[in-house]
């Protein structure tokens, strides 16, 4: 029995991993580029109410089919994030807008953004939408599913963006460490006068950073809201993304490492929706439970386990060669 | 941009002042932004087959045509004013408070135990207890994110961000534990909140002395928001803290040289804007409610910043900042009633508003710094250079969060 619960914990626990995962990485090419981006809960937003309408629209509106469709949404939902992102790209790269403002901003035009789409979308209803969306097909993870003691569980009834989410590291990894491209966005967040004396253009790179983000976010928020919940809700994200940005914090910038602070911070999400009557868990107040994210990255953050170091630009204006 | 008219001929030694140059500039960088702004709401609105001038005109009457409407309006910017002293006081000593937001919601929890554990005080000394409760609330929660920084380095954005996350859990818990409400008759159906709060120990509503409805809310809080913008300018121009906040936000190296201990000006910033934030709530609870219900307005303190923004950090430029932002939120209630365009039109506008501001200024202030340079006969390739700029925003996080301050990076910052 408690084997059971805890498996539906890891299992909802992929879910959220996914939604923390998808939006870090946002942040991982935008912060990596020299751009900080504390938007990615606004760029999240405007990914759930585009990524509802875009998988309902293409399923039942075009036809598309349940396979389709969905797909389509999701990518929808990431067009639109990195749309979104170009109004952050171009007030810190092209205006040289301090970076945090661009971001406070960007979270709050989302929410007032994403009522008035969704006003449109969804025949006048601007804080939600029909429940019962399309969604992709729930996958069973072969061999895992059949894990003995109830563990079987876990593995069950997965969104296929769970997968897809976990391998996206491969290609992350691979472009950011492995080829000239990764170097050079990388650069402009070390060093970004070095890297223009080599010839590269910064806000090039600084650009294709942060709509990279927005598109990451955006296919996050459209996950939540459209393979997930099923429907556009105001205020469904619940501060996901800033709790994927504690988790790219504390991960040092690095994809690899992302993935296990994403989970595990999924996890902490995971529990009082499933373990509240465990052992010393149910003692604690699930609220506390909710905290931990956030303390464990104050910790990191100061120092008192390990340290960790942000690309050394990250936040700096670049104000050589004006153009692009 | 628009300030070419003013220029004079660089040849000319005699010069407007500064000030003046700067101001003027400002002003006209603020109306072409509004300009700006109001036309691309204007296409929003186009879309929705309505006229703009009809739109705006109705936002105009519902905030400032009637007596209640500006009732209305000044409520609405009490808290705002609050809250965009709290982020500038900060930003003034070069620091970014994001955390504004996670100090009311914990200033709220404070306040409200004050409020029910004190209520054997009579009223006069009741409410200065629950607003100093309050004030020791914000900056407890300020002080981590200040202690940290001055200690560790650790930047307090990002610390400042997992405040508020843990704040917002700390407001869920209280409500549902410790301070949920016990005072509702058995079994009737009441939101969650604390219980209601002594008559004696509400902000008095003043409406009534102006003709406004009770309904808005309008309380004696808006003067102490007032006061307190007085009392910002005050600590920031007149004082030596204020000296040294300014000399630690513009150039931190040379304030070190000139013997200002970076630390205890930054935490002492950090614990004034924490005591600041501390009564942002006291609207809400003291004067809308009188309670602390769990579906408190959220995103004050994210409003702050952008309202500090458009009021350029300045305390007196902050009120009038609070109150164009309080308009448009009154807004609202016009469109609701008069026009196809949806309510949620609004806070596109505040952000159009603010997006253009915010690039407005940074370019304003860039010509205006390169001019003054050329006047001093430095033209040429400094031209694209941020000159120190009190007035202007923070600096904006400085690259490594593991050092302190170091010069060498301030210089390009």
């Amino acid at each position: 029995m408690p084997f059971t619960d805890i498996a539906v914990a890891i299992q909802i626990s992929f879910t959220y991993f996914t939604i923390i995962y998808l939006t870090g990485l946002g942040g991982l090419f935008s912060e990596r580029s020299g751009i900080v981006n504390i938007g990615l809960e606004g760029l999240m937003i405007i990914g759930t109410v585009t990524g509802a309408f875009g998988a309902r629209f293409f399923t039942d509106t075009v036809g598309l089919g349940t396979v389709w469709g969905p797909i389509l949404g999701l990518l929808f939902g990431a067009l639109c994030g990195a749309i979104f992102a170009s109004v952050h790209a171009v007030a810190t790269i092209t205006f040289r807008v301090d970076h945090i403002v661009s971001g406070v901003v960007i979270n709050l035009v989302a929410i007032g953004l994403a009522r008035f789409l969704s006003y449109a979308f969804f025949n006048g209803q601007s804080t939600q939408s029909d429940p019962g969306g399309p969604h992709l097909a729930r996958l069973d993870v072969p061999g895992l599913s059949s894990l003995p003691g109830g563990l079987d569980r876990a593995f069950e009834r997965l969104s296929p963006m769970v997968v897809v989410a976990a391998l996206m590291v491969i290609p992350v990894w691979y472009s950011l460490y492995r080829t000239r491209w990764g170097l050079r966005l990388r650069s402009c967040g070390e060093n970004p006068e070095a890297t223009r004396s080599l010839g590269v253009s910064v806000p090039r790179y600084r650009y294709q950073g942060v709509l990279l983000s927005g598109a990451f976010a955006g296919l996050s928020g459209a996950f939540l809201a459209a393979e997930v919940i099923g429907s556009w809700r105001e205020g469904q994200t619940l501060g996901l993304g800033f709790i994927a940005l504690a988790a790219l914090i504390i991960s040092n910038w690095n994809p690899i490492r992302l993935m296990f602070f994403a989970w595990l911070f999924g996890f902490a999400v995971a529990i009082p929706l499933r373990l509240q009557d465990a052992p010393v868990i149910s003692l604690l107040p699930e609220q506390f439970i909710r905290m931990i994210p956030y303390v464990v990255t104050i910790v990191a953050i100061a120092g008192f386990v390990g340290r960790v170091r942000p690309p050394a630009a990250a936040g700096r204006a670049y104000e050589g060669g004006g153009g692009t | 941009m628009a300030t070419e008219g003013l220029a004079p001929p660089i040849a000319v030694t005699r010069t407007r002042p500064a000030w003046l140059e700067s101001f003027a500039g400002q002003l006209l960088a603020l109306l072409a932004s509004f300009g700006i702004a109001l036309l691309a709401g204007s296409l929003l609105i186009v879309a929705y087959g309505e006229n703009p001038i009809d739109v705006y005109t109705s936002i105009f009457d519902a905030s400032l045509g009637s007596a209640d409407g500006i009732g209305y309006v000044l409520a609405i910017a009490t808290p705002l004013i609050f809250a965009a002293l709290a982020v500038s006081v900060c930003f003034k000593g070069g620091l970014f408070n994001i955390g504004v937001e996670g100090q009311y919601l914990v200033a709220m929890i404070t306040a409200t135990v004050a409020e029910l554990n004190l209520d054997f005080l009579p009223g006069p000394l009741l409410v200065p207890a629950v607003l100093i409760a309050a004030m020791i609330g914000g900056m407890i929660w300020a002080a981590v994110p200040g202690i940290l920084k001055v200690r560790t380095g650790a930047h307090e954005v990002v610390t400042t961000i997992m405040m508020n996350g843990i704040a917002i859990s700390l407001v869920g818990w209280a409500l549902n534990g410790p301070l949920h409400q016990n005072d509702a008759p058995e079994g009737a159906f009441v939101d969650l909140r604390t219980n209601v709060f002594p008559a004696k120990g509400l902000a008095g509503d003043l409406g009534a002395m102006f003709g406004v409805t009770p309904g808005a809310h309008l309380s004696w809080l808006l003067f102490l928001a007032i006061v307190a913008a007085i009392v910002v300018w005050f600590l920031i121009r007149r004082t030596r803290l204020g000296y040294e906040a300014r000399a630690v936000g513009s150039s931190p190296g040379s304030a070190r040289a000139g013997g200002v201990s970076i630390g205890a000006t930054q935490l002492r910033l950090f614990l004034i804007s924490g005591a600041l934030a501390g009564l942002i709530g006291m609207q809400l609870i003291l004067a809308d409610r009188g309670y602390l219900p769990l579906n408190y307005v959220v995103g004050l303190g994210f409003t702050g910043i952008l309202v500090a923004f458009l009021g350029q950090n300045n305390p007196i430029g902050i009120v009038f900042a609070a109150i164009v932002w309080a308009i448009l939120s009154r807004g609202e209630v016009a469109l609701q009633v008069s026009s196809q365009v949806p309510r949620e039109f609004i806070i596109v506008l505040q952000g159009l508003l603010i997006l253009t501001v915010v690039i407005t200024y940074q370019i304003a202030k860039r010509r205006l710094a390169a001019r003054q340079l050329q006047r001093a006969g430095l033209a040429g390739e400094l031209e694209d250079s941020d000159a120190p700029d009190e007035s202007a925003g923070p600096r904006g996080p400085e690259g490594s969060g593991s050092e302190t301050f170091e010069p060498a990076d301030e210089k390009r910052a």
